[in-house]
This record gives structure tokens, C-alpha cells and sequence, in this order.
């Protein structure tokens, strides 16, 4: 570390002309309807736009359109066709959006985007924003306005963050052409073949270079209907090694770390040593959505017991976790849904709150029929109190969490066994499958307002006949909360909405299928002297509003 | 020997094709599949999703049926495309193998022009100081942990020095380059991790190198030729240093083997663009394609490679013969 001190000074800022991010995690071509890498989606959106987005507060914003249509600005209307509920919604793309190339961005853009996310030979991920729309009139007078017609009336149904559109005059021959063909469209796409093509890009970047696995390059749009961005040319480079990106950044080989980069640990370690060495970075920390928990198997004996599962929150002092392993920068959690989300609420009177308290835990592990044993662990008909606790191995973060809560529930007579994984078989056989036995510490990846669904919903636990998907872990069912989750889909009241959002906390909070840990942090690493960068700790990226950054 | 030969290459292509079946049975057992991937980390992806798009990738049929689709899709010459990348095999594998071989190549040949001298004068000063300090050095080039060594390098020669790129494999924006320009800057990226690969090689070749030798020198024909009179040098190199060539052959053959699989963590560390983390990364999501065309061009290169020692053996010991 001496030797690398004495250079600390030569360290350039960097200026508008070049701005080099290093990126920890692989990126693939950019077609919108295909991508499915986190990395891909934050590239994205420094050369294309959505309908819609949301920003940092965060908030939905029109992009491409002029408004997003609502029951109240009377964009939209709800109608009943054969006995079903439905929407109809009208949309109008900005008269200025244009394709790098110059050619206007249609509601025919929009239909084509549509009818090839739902093309079977297309392996497009999540198909749902495309398949909730039976049809797309697009006003041939004026083709920048279309409608949507939705098969539901669902509230969310102008939520369409990942609703992407495709350039028509470019992919539609090619299309045609190839899908029939199982993946055709994918593997002869211009993002594919010719990715540097302008009339691929509407946002203010285009691309000039790419290199899978190693580097993309991206130049000003001439064409972009907004504002005009400040930095001349964005160079995103890979860097697959975290260990390896600070020493990048001392040597001037990049300038900033996106998101995707730095270890919450790393942060913290470099953000002190910026401060103490007045080095020329600046480490931003935000609160977001992912929210770090611990899934109670409910088809464990002993956690059958909602007092044992109660105990186990009593029992943990998650303020002082979160102060000694995070320094305070990552959040306490209560429950699945984050205080950055309009649903949070800390209300005691709506959620059950379970402050440390290691004589309650006692009692109800007392209660429970678990007497103290004389080697500290906790007896019921000559069985241990002894739980397994699995994670991801390797995760070092996680490691210290699970030393730090076995002492933690040892001290009420409870004996954790920690047996970890390597995530690929953790989430694809153990936790899937059920087979954790006890406890098992992850994150969910959620979004504000985000219906918990695949989490919470009894047709959500994974089994051999729905080929093992969904999200309900933990295996709870709760016909109440099941009930209560379709009817929030069909609310398009706000209050109401997050009066049945708060009754699902409610037997959340009291049932403990999951013990809430704490809501991870988004980090990254800018130069100094870079404004307009703002992390906006959910699924719509920093880079959504590249256009503003700017290092003067 | 010609007969051997194709005997050989018989044999070979034969093991190629068992073990393809056997590497792509063994990526089949892993558990989840590309699908069951996406699924975990989005919560948006609904059974349907997964049922319709294990339909797509053919992931709803067993694994000797994909096998058997993968076969025949790899004799017509079409490697397949990658579900990762989202772009055929070929153009993603290609170019970095060219980078990884570049780079293993450049580390396998300076570790060898080092070593093999070094070895033969540590092995006849053999108890002296300098045979201990080379013997110090090689097993510190075996015992150091490749990211360690890799990081040290940066932080002294790109943080400090400020002489070399801390990682990456060409100039990005640099354009087009040719000729001596185009070499200088792959040089440049190359140095750091050629130095840290050679400084983990050098440590078992000079070993090999200085063992074989000893025990060369201890022979009756070295004790016969220097009774002939002939010159330290002769002895040396025409009779000591031919025979120790023999076991150094195997290990330096098997090296080769290995030129095209990557050095994953020295490519991670410097952010090389190599074919080591690619495939790395393909077993890890289940991109069968990738894998299993590099797994295939692993092993060519290991049955090759064993091949070409045996045809070495035989020129250089005239006592082996190929009947």
C-alpha cells in the first residue's frame, strides 16, 4: 500500500471528453425484447428509452410518451366485453422521438415490439408486460398515437417499465424472415449482427463499439429528441474481478464503478480510505429495494411453531447487526417492502414489530414445550433445539451475518448448525426445492408497488407440477393473504390498494414464515467532480439519466 | 511409426467423441438450467414462462436427446449460439481464443527459456548457494496465489510505476491498429499477466528441469563419455541434457495441452479477454454451447498433445520404437 501511495496525486480527474465505468458483471447484445442481464439493462438505458420510467424518488415519468394514461386524466377508461373487466388506454409518442437514423419512433414500432415479444420461437424472459395487451390499435392519421387494449382491468396496468419497443423499419424483414425458426429473430437481430446500426438506438448515446465480455463504447445520438448529454464518449469496461477495481481506478484505467461493481464491504473499506488519503472519489451509498431476509421452512417440525418462529425474531438484536457489520448504511428491515416504497409502513398498530427481547423469546420457547438443557441448548421430548441455517457460501457478508445470529440465538438455547452452499446449488435445488430444512438467508429483488406475488401466494410454492417455479421459499400458505393478493391487482383505489397491502404485512409479520434482516444498499464509486449522478436503489438505473452527468 | 500414428489419431477421435458424451451428461446433472436461472433471480418470470421457454431451448427433453441435437449440429460445422451472449459460438469463442493462446504461449515459452538453463545450473552446482536460491525462488513461484501475485503486479506497475494498463487486452478507442502499433499495444496489456503466469510455471519446469538433470548426470554413459574425453559441454548438453529431456518432454507437452483453457484467474484478474472465465461463466449458467465446445477443445488439445510426446520420445531416445 506505501508504494501505491506515492501516486495518489498523479490521479487525473477525468473531463467531459471521456468517462470510462468499470462494470463487474457481463453484459449481452442490446436487443430490448431479449436481454435479460442486469448488466445489459443498465447499458440500455444509456442508448434507448422506455415509455415509461421510473426516477429516483421514485416516481413513474413519462419517456417516449407524452403522459401516462390514467382513469383520472382520462387517458384511459375501464369497460366490460362479454362479462370480462377490460382497459383501454391511449398513448402518444413525443413528436421529436426519433431513431438515431432519423426516422420518426411510431406506434407501429410499439405493435412491432409487441407482436415479437410473443412470438414462441422469440425466447423473450419475462413475457408478462406484453401478454397482459390483447391488442394494439395504432391511428393511422397520426401514427405516433396508439391504444392499448388490456384482457384485465388490473391498477397497474400503465406500469410498463419493461415494455420495450424495436425499431420497425430495421428488424421487421428480418423478422419475418426468421421467425419461424426456433431463436432465428435473436441470432440474425442487427443488435446481433450489426449492434453500431444508429437506427437501433433512441436514446442519448449510440453505440459505437461493442466487445462481449470485454468493453462497449458509446458516442452522443445526434438525433436524440432530449437533452444533448455533457460527456462526449462513455466507455463501459469489464472488470470481472471486485478485488482488482480499486487498483483500476488508481491507475486512471477507469474513472467511476457503476452499481454493478463494488462488494458493500469494499465500499465501505475505500470510501475510508478516500477520506483519509483526500483521494479524488466519491463512494454514494442508497438505500434500495433488495431486501435481505431469512426464509423459515415451513414444513420443519419444530418450525411448524409459530412461538418458535416468533422466538427467533425476539431473540436477535438486528440494530446492532446492522450498525456493526454496515456502519448504519444499510437499513434494519421490518418486513418485505422498503421504506423507499409507497406500501411501507412502520405503523404498530398495522404491523406486528418485534423489538430484542431475549426473556420474551425464552418464554415462548417455554411455551413451546423447549426446556433449557443443561449444556445451554434447549430440550423437548429428548430432541435438541437445533436448527440448520444455510446461505451462499463464499458470501462473506453473509458468513458474518450467520456467525453474528448463531451466537445471537445460542444465547437463548438455540443450537445452529450452518451448512452453506454454492449459490448455483442453493437457489437451484435447495431452496427451490425445499430442501434447506431449517433456515435459509438470501435476498428478494423486488420493485415499489410491486405485488409480492411470487413470494408470498400459496400458487407460487415451487412443486414438480408448476416445474418448480415461483418464489414462496419459504412454503407458506395463508388462503387470507392468497385472497388478498389477487384482490389488490383489481384495486385502482391508492388508499385501499395500501390497506390490503398492509392486512398481507399484518399476517406477514405475525405468521414469521421469514425473518425480515435488512434492506441492502446500492453503492458505486464517481470521480469527484461528476454531478448530475444520482443512484436510485431500484431496477431503473443511475443511467437513465446519463444525459445529466457531467464533470466540470 | 506411421501406423502408430494413425492407430493414435484413431484412438483420439474415438475418446473425443466418448467424452463429449460423457462432459455433456455431466453438465446435465447440474442443478438448474438456464431457465431455472432466470427464474430465481426474477420474480416477474411465471410458470408459463419457464414451460414455454424450456420448450424453446429443447431443456424439456433428456439429456441424451439434447446430446444427441448438439452432435449434429457440431458435425455441419455450426457450433451454436451462445444463450448468454446472445451471438453464435464461433464469433464469441474464436477471437479470445486467439487472446488466450497469445497469452499462454508467450508465459509457457519465456517460462521454459528460463527455467530450462536455470534448472541445468542449479542441478550441477547442485548443494551450492545459487542452487538454493533458485530452489527458493521456485518453490515461492509455486506456493504464491495467482490473484495475489496479480494484484501485487498492478498496484506496482500500473498504480505506482504507472508503466502498464492495470488490466484490459488491447487500447479501447484506439481504432483500427496494424503492423508494429497493433503488437505494441497487445504488449502492453500482455505484460503484466505473461509475468505473472511465467512467475507461477517457472517454479515446476526449473524443478523438473534441475531433478531430471541430477539424476541425468548420475548415469554409467555420463561417467562413460567423460572417461572418453570428451568436453564438459559435450557431456553437458549432448549426453546429460539430451536425457533429461525425456520426462521434461511429458510435462512440457502437457503444458501445451492446456494453451487453448485459459488461465481463469490471471484473465479475471486482468481483466483479459480469454477463453478461461468465458467457459468458467458457461458452466455456471448452464450455457451448454460455449462449455461444451471448449471442454472439447481442452481435451483435442490433451490427446494431442500426449500424442505428439510419444512421436518425441521416439526421436529422442532411439531405444523407444513404435512397432
Amino acid at each position: 500500500m506505501l508504494l501505491a501511495q506515492s501516486s495518489w496525486g498523479a490521479i487525473q480527474k477525468p473531463t467531459n471528453e471521456v468517462l470510462r465505468i468499470g462494470i463487474t458483471q457481463e453484459f449481452e447484445n442490446l436487443n430490448p425484447v431479449l436481454m435479460q442481464m442486469m448488466a445489459t439493462t443498465i447499458i440500455y438505458k444509456m442508448v434507448n428509452r422506455n415509455l415509461m420510467t421510473m426516477d429516483a424518488t421514485p416516481k413513474w415519468i413519462p419517456q417516449l410518451v407524452k403522459s401516462i394514461p390514467s382513469l383520472a386524466n382520462k387517458g384511459a377508461r375501464i369497460y366490460t366485453e362479454n362479462g370480462v373487466k377490460k382497459i383501454s388506454a391511449n398513448w402518444e409518442i413525443l413528436p421529436n422521438a426519433v431513431w438515431g437514423d432519423g426516422t420518426p419512433i411510431t406506434g407501429y414500432d410499439v405493435k412491432f415490439a409487441w407482436t415479437v415479444a410473443r412470438t414462441p420461437t422469440v425466447s423473450v424472459g419475462e413475457r408478462e408486460q406484453y401478454d397482459q395487451i390483447e391488442d394494439i390499435k395504432v391511428d393511422e392519421k397520426n401514427p405516433k398515437k396508439f391504444t392499448f387494449i388490456y384482457k384485465q382491468a388490473k391498477w397497474d396496468f400503465a406500469r410498463l417499465g419493461t415494455f420495450y419497443v424495436l425499431p420497425k423499419h430495421l428488424e421487421e424483414e428480418i423478422f419475418n424472415k426468421y421467425s419461424k425458426e426456433n431463436e432465428g429473430y435473436a441470432k440474425n437481430s442487427q443488435y446481433t449482427r450489426n449492434p453500431t446500426n444508429p437506427g437501433l438506438y433512441n436514446g442519448p448515446y449510440r453505440v459505437e463499439e461493442i466487445k462481449l465480455g470485454s468493453h462497449l463504447s458509446l458516442i452522443p445520438n445526434e438525433k436524440f429528441y432530449g437533452k444533448k448529454p455533457n460527456i462526449k464518449k462513455i466507455i463501459l469496461k469489464l472488470i470481472p474481478n471486485t478485488g482488482t477495481l480499486e487498483a483500476n481506478m488508481l491507475s486512471g484505467t477507469i474513472d467511476m464503478v457503476s452499481e454493478l461493481g463494488f462488494t458493500f464491504d469494499q465500499a465501505l473499506a475505500f470510501d475510508k480510505k478516500i477520506k483519509a488519503e483526500h483521494l479524488p472519489f466519491k463512494i454514494n451509498f442508497k438505500e434500495g429495494l433488495t431486501y435481505e431476509h431469512i426464509d423459515l421452512n415451513q414444513e420443519n417440525p419444530i418450525l411448524k411453531d409459530v412461538r418458535v418462529r416468533k422466538a427467533l425474531v425476539y431473540a436477535i438484536n438486528r440494530d446492532n447487526l446492522v450498525k456493526a457489520l454496515f456502519e448504519g448504511k444499510q437499513k434494519k428491515a421490518l418486513h418485505m417492502i422498503s421504506p423507499m416504497d409507497p406500501w411501507y409502513t412502520d405503523d404498530p398498530k398495522k404491523i406486528t414489530l418485534y423489538p430484542t427481547d431475549k426473556a420474551k423469546a425464552g418464554q415462548l420457547l417455554d411455551e413451546a414445550g423447549w426446556k433449557m438443557g443443561p449444556d445451554g441448548i434447549r430440550v423437548k421430548d429428548g430432541q435438541k433445539l437445533s436448527l440448520p441455517f444455510m446461505t451462499t457460501a463464499g458470501n462473506k457478508t453473509r458468513e458474518l451475518v450467520q456467525v453474528y445470529l448463531q451466537k445471537e440465538w445460542k444465547s437463548v438455547g438455540i443450537d445452529i448448525q450452518i451448512k452453506n452452499e454454492p449459490a448455483r446449488v442453493f437457489f437451484n435445488e435447495t431452496t427451490k426445492k425445499g430442501k434447506y430444512g431449517g433456515m435459509a438467508m438470501y435476498a428478494w429483488i423486488s420493485s415499489p408497488e410491486n405485488t409480492p406475488r411470487a413470494q408470498l401466494h400459496t400458487a407460487n410454492i415451487p412443486n414438480a407440477a408448476n416445474g418448480w417455479s415461483g418464489q414462496n421459499y419459504p412454503r407458506w400458505t395463508n388462503p387470507e393473504v392468497d385472497k388478498i393478493i389477487e384482490e389488490i391487482d383489481v384495486t385502482f383505489d391508492p388508499k385501499k390498494r395500501k390497506n390490503l397491502v398492509a392486512k398481507v404485512l399484518k399476517a406477514y409479520t405475525d405468521e414469521v414464515p421469514v425473518i425480515p434482516l435488512y434492506y441492502r444498499a446500492e453503492v458505486s464509486a464517481t470521480p469527484v467532480n461528476q454531478s448530475g449522478y444520482q443512484l436510485t436503489g431500484h431496477q431503473f438505473s443511475s443511467s437513465n439519466t446519463i444525459e445529466n452527468w457531467n464533470l466540470q | 511409426m506411421t501406423t502408430f500414428i494413425i492407430r493414435r489419431l484413431i484412438q483420439t477421435v474415438i475418446t473425443i467423441a466418448m467424452l463429449s458424451f460423457v462432459c455433456f451428461y455431466i453438465l446435465s446433472l447440474m442443478p438448474g438450467d438456464p431457465v431455472d436461472i432466470l427464474a430465481s433471480s426474477n420474480p416477474h418470470i411465471t410458470s408459463e414462462d419457464v414451460a414455454r421457454l424450456k420448450a424453446l431451448y429443447g431443456l424439456d427433453k433428456p439429456a441424451y436427446v439434447r446430446y444427441m441435437n448438439w452432435l449434429k449440429t457440431v458435425i455441419t460445422g455450426d457450433l451454436g449460439y451462445s444463450r448468454t451472449y446472445k451471438i453464435p459460438v464461433s464469433e464469441l469463442i474464436g477471437p479470445r481464443l486467439a487472446n488466450t493462446f497469445f497469452l499462454s504461449l508467450a508465459a509457457l515459452g519465456l517460462s521454459i527459456l528460463v527455467a530450462i538453463p536455470l534448472g541445468i545450473i542449479a542441478a550441477l552446482k547442485q548443494g551450492t548457494k545459487f542452487d538454493y536460491v533458485i530452489n527458493l525462488g521456485a518453490f515461492a513461484g509455486i506456493s504464491v496465489p495467482s490473484f495475489w501475485l496479480g494484484i501485487v503486479l498492478i498496484l506496482a506497475f500500473s498504480v505506482w510505476l504507472g508503466m502498464f494498463p492495470a488490466g484490459g487486452t488491447f487500447t479501447i478507442g484506439a481504432g483500427e491498429l496494424s503492423g508494429w502499433e497493433f503488437i505494441k499495444d497487445r504488449m502492453k496489456y500482455m505484460t503484466l499477466p505473461v509475468l505473472s503466469l511465467t512467475a507461477l510455471q517457472l517454479g515446476s519446469f526449473v524443478r523438473y528441469a534441475r531433478s531430471s538433470m541430477i539424476e541425468s548426470m548420475r548415469a554409467d554413459y555420463i561417467r562413460t563419455a567423460r572417461a572418453k574425453g570428451l568436453s564438459r559441454l559435450t557431456v553437458v548438453l549432448g549426453h546429460g541434457f539430451r536425457n533429461a529431456l525425456i520426462p521434461l518432454v511429458t510435462v512440457i507437452a502437457i503444458s501445451f495441452s492446456f494453451i487453448f483453457s485459459g488461465a481463469i484467474i490471471t484473465e479475471t484478474v486482468f481483466a483479459y479477454q480469454g477463453v478461461g472465465k468465458l467457459v468458467y461463466d458457461s458452466v455456471i449458467a448452464n450455457d451448454f454451447n460455449v462449455a461444451m465446445i471448449a471442454f472439447m477443445i481442452s481435451v483435442a488439445m490433451v490427446l494431442v498433445m500426449n500424442l505428439v510426446a510419444d512421436i518425441l520420445y521416439g526421436y529422442l531416445d532411439p531405444r523407444i520404437s513404435y512397432g
